[in-house]
């Protein structure tokens, strides 16, 4: 322990955790001496002011770790000073000086976010201890800043990729949902990338570090799925031998996703409905209920209403769900979005198959373009994986394509007469291996006006230059 | 204060308990200090006051104040029985001029006693000697170390003193001043 008058000659410091840049706030000198010397005495930097428009001017000339405020000051006071260094700096940890008799004020500075506060005079190894702990909660909040940003990259949904207006459409709704805590349904047809959306929005949220727990509604016997979703407690049923936890309790602070939503029996339906409203699960077999903090995102590629009409689907499940309608668009209602798609499944797969970055050869991107995909994005990234196993060099060409998406049903005619017909001559010589003859024959023109249709479009064999 | 290095060192007893024997005190620092050191028993300067509403010396003062009795090429180091503490502090152990020529160490709670344990006299000395050797390491130039056994280290409590030792850790050894270096018994 020292006071400070001269300024010391630096000894070596040992190795040890970097020093830290602190501001003390006091009117008066004596502290601002005491407390400078101190903590110049264990190597960290101190930046010292008398008032807080001093404290404010050092502040702003660069970020300090640790400050210590001093309640009582003339002018604007501790309380006044930390809010505006708190709201230049959110990450400054805040310590609060105070008389033993104004610790209330220290209560209403801790309630606004100091980290604690010390009440004059302090003992100096409560001082030490109060630094070193604040450094080790500064330190903490790092790590866990680092660490949510890296979970932020690894667990990144899968993009959805798009640049039609639909996507975009569908972008933006996500966007706006996601901060929100509204119950979301998707609806599309199958492998339009339900899923995808749900954990985009699960991703953009804020219970993005708490799980997205996935149920798959459709695939399981009722029995099977209420225990699956609620729960249930030992001796349940036949073969519940021990206690366990629902998927709504395992999601806790999450999000549920309910993909097939329009698959449940009416009696799921009824309880789903239950603890949608309630937010209380209650185990199979059990009686007290248990509060769970979730959201839900459900998807269907059944049109519900017709459901609801039928009887099948509880109108007021129905309206429980349905807050906010994210629709997706079959992948043939936005052909713009094919080669995108397919560059990106290509991409994909060529990485993880650890091969050479593949091109999509022109004829193969048409028949991409040209058929109509009722298996929507889902059959296209199947079609494109197939492709980048059998593709030979470095070109995945129309061949490497499978049989139906090349010689399957086109998307119905969108562009002028003359592009379907270079689609369609080019779908009938890609089937045909480019055997001139057999097209001209599927296609039934001579050879001849076959040759010029092929001039005429400019299609290339897959191995021309 | 000049760099030149200091020539002799003298301890200024003030109020010093009675249990203490102060001339053996004066030994065993001697013998871990490349100094000539000189005891210099005075009564406490009626100018000294206490702390307002404490029973304490204003460390800051008593520094100041042996500070202003130190001569050319000397270092004081003030030694009492009495508490001592700061406006913002509730007590110090010792408070030393980083650099500078003055520190204080005060003997009141080193005293196994004012914990409430048995009176031990060794143990009252070799902590004093200890809190007095951290101060002139301050006096010498050094900070507070992270090392758990170096004298440098700050301890605020007498268990945290007890633990850290009696020596310097190579480190800041090497960066003692030649006179805070040990060469064996010095003549008072």
């Amino acid at each position: 322990m020292s006071a400070t008058t001269n300024v010391p000659p630096p000894s070596e410091a040992p190795s040890g955790p970097p020093p830290l840049r602190l501001l003390v706030v006091d009117d008066e000198a004596i502290v601002r001496e005491s407390l400078g010397s101190w903590f110049r005495q264990d190597g960290h930097q101190v930046d010292v002011a008398e008032n807080a428009r001093e404290a404010l001017h050092l502040a702003a000339r660069g970020p300090h770790d640790i400050a210590f405020l001093d309640i009582k000051m003339p002018g604007m006071d501790g309380l006044d000073l930390q809010a505006r260094l708190q709201a230049s700096d959110p990450h400054l940890t805040i310590i609060i000086m105070t008389a033993y008799a104004s610790v209330d004020s220290a209560v209403r500075a801790m309630k606004a976010g100091a980290y604690d506060y010390l009440v004059k005079p302090f003992d100096p190894d409560e001082l030490s201890v109060l630094v070193e702990r604040a450094r080790e909660h500064r330190s903490l909040r790092d790590e866990n800043l680092r660490l949510k940003a890296s979970l932020d990259a690894l667990g990144a949904p899968p993009p959805l990729v798009g640049s039609s207006a639909a996507m975009r459409h569908v972008l933006d709704m996500i966007a706006s949902v996601a901060v929100s805590d509204a119950t979301v349904l998707v609806t599309g047809e199958s492998g339009t990338g339900k899923e995808l959306v749900a954990r985009a929005i699960h991703a953009a949220s804020s219970r993005r570090y708490n799980p997205l727990v996935v149920v798959n509604c459709g695939a399981l016997p009722e029995g099977i799925l209420e225990s699956e979703l609620f729960g249930h407690e030992a001796g349940a049923f036949t073969g519940a031998r021990g206690r366990h936890k629902g998927k709504f309790e395992a999601a806790e602070g999450g999000t549920v996703f309910l993909d097939e939503i329009g698959d449940v029996s009416l009696h799921v339906q009824v309880e789903l409905l239950r603890v949608l409203e309630d937010k209380l699960v209650t185990r199979l077999g059990g009686s007290q209920p248990v509060r769970v903090d979730f959201r839900v995102v459900a998807a269907t590629n059944k049109d519900l209403r017709e459901e609801v009409k039928a009887g099948r689907f509880r109108e007021d499940l129905y309206w429980r769900l349905n807050v906010f309608n994210i629709e997706l668009p079959p992948l043939r209602e936005r052909p713009e979005d094919v080669a995108l798609l397919a560059e990106h499944f290509l991409k994909r797969f060529a990485e993880a198959m650890s091969r050479r970055p593949l091109k999509l050869a022109a004829d193969a991107l048409q028949a991409l373009q040209a058929y109509s995909w009722p298996g929507n994005v889902r059959e296209l990234q199947n079609a494109i994986e197939r492709g980048v196993v059998v593709a030979q060099g470095g070109v995945l060409r129309t061949s490497d394509l499978p049989l139906t998406v090349t010689t399957g049903p086109a998307r119905p005619a969108q562009g002028s007469l003359a592009d379907m017909e270079k689609v369609h001559i080019q779908g009938v010589l890609e089937a045909q291996g480019w055997n001139i003859t057999r097209a001209a024959r599927v296609l039934d023109v001579d050879r001849v006006t076959l040759y010029n249709k092929i001039r005429k479009y400019g299609l290339q064999r897959p191995d021309e230059p | 204060m000049s760099r030149e290095a200091p020539g002799r060192l003298r301890l200024v007893v003030l109020a010093f308990p009675a249990q203490v024997e102060a001339d053996a005190l004066a030994q065993r620092l001697s013998r871990r200090l490349a100094l000539p050191c000189q005891l210099d028993r005075r009564a406490a300067p009626p100018e000294l006051a206490t702390l307002p509403g404490r029973p304490q010396w204003d460390a800051r003062a008593l520094l100041d104040w042996l500070a202003a009795q130190a001569g050319e090429r000397e270092l004081v180091l003030g030694l009492t029985g009495w508490d001592i503490g700061l406006p913002i502090f509730s007590h110090v152990f010792g408070l030393a001029q980083d650099g500078g020529q003055a520190a204080v160490v005060s003997l009141a709670r080193l005293d196994p006693a004012f914990d409430g344990l048995p009176p031990d006299v060794e143990r009252w000395l070799g902590r004093t000697v200890g809190v007095a050797l951290h101060e002139l390491g301050h006096l010498g130039g050094l900070r507070h170390c992270l090392q758990p056994e170096c004298l440098m280290r700050f301890a605020g409590t007498v268990e945290k003193a007890d633990a850290r030792g009696q020596a310097f850790c190579p480190t800041c050894h090497d960066a003692l001043p030649h006179w805070l270096r040990p060469v064996g018994l010095a003549a008072l």
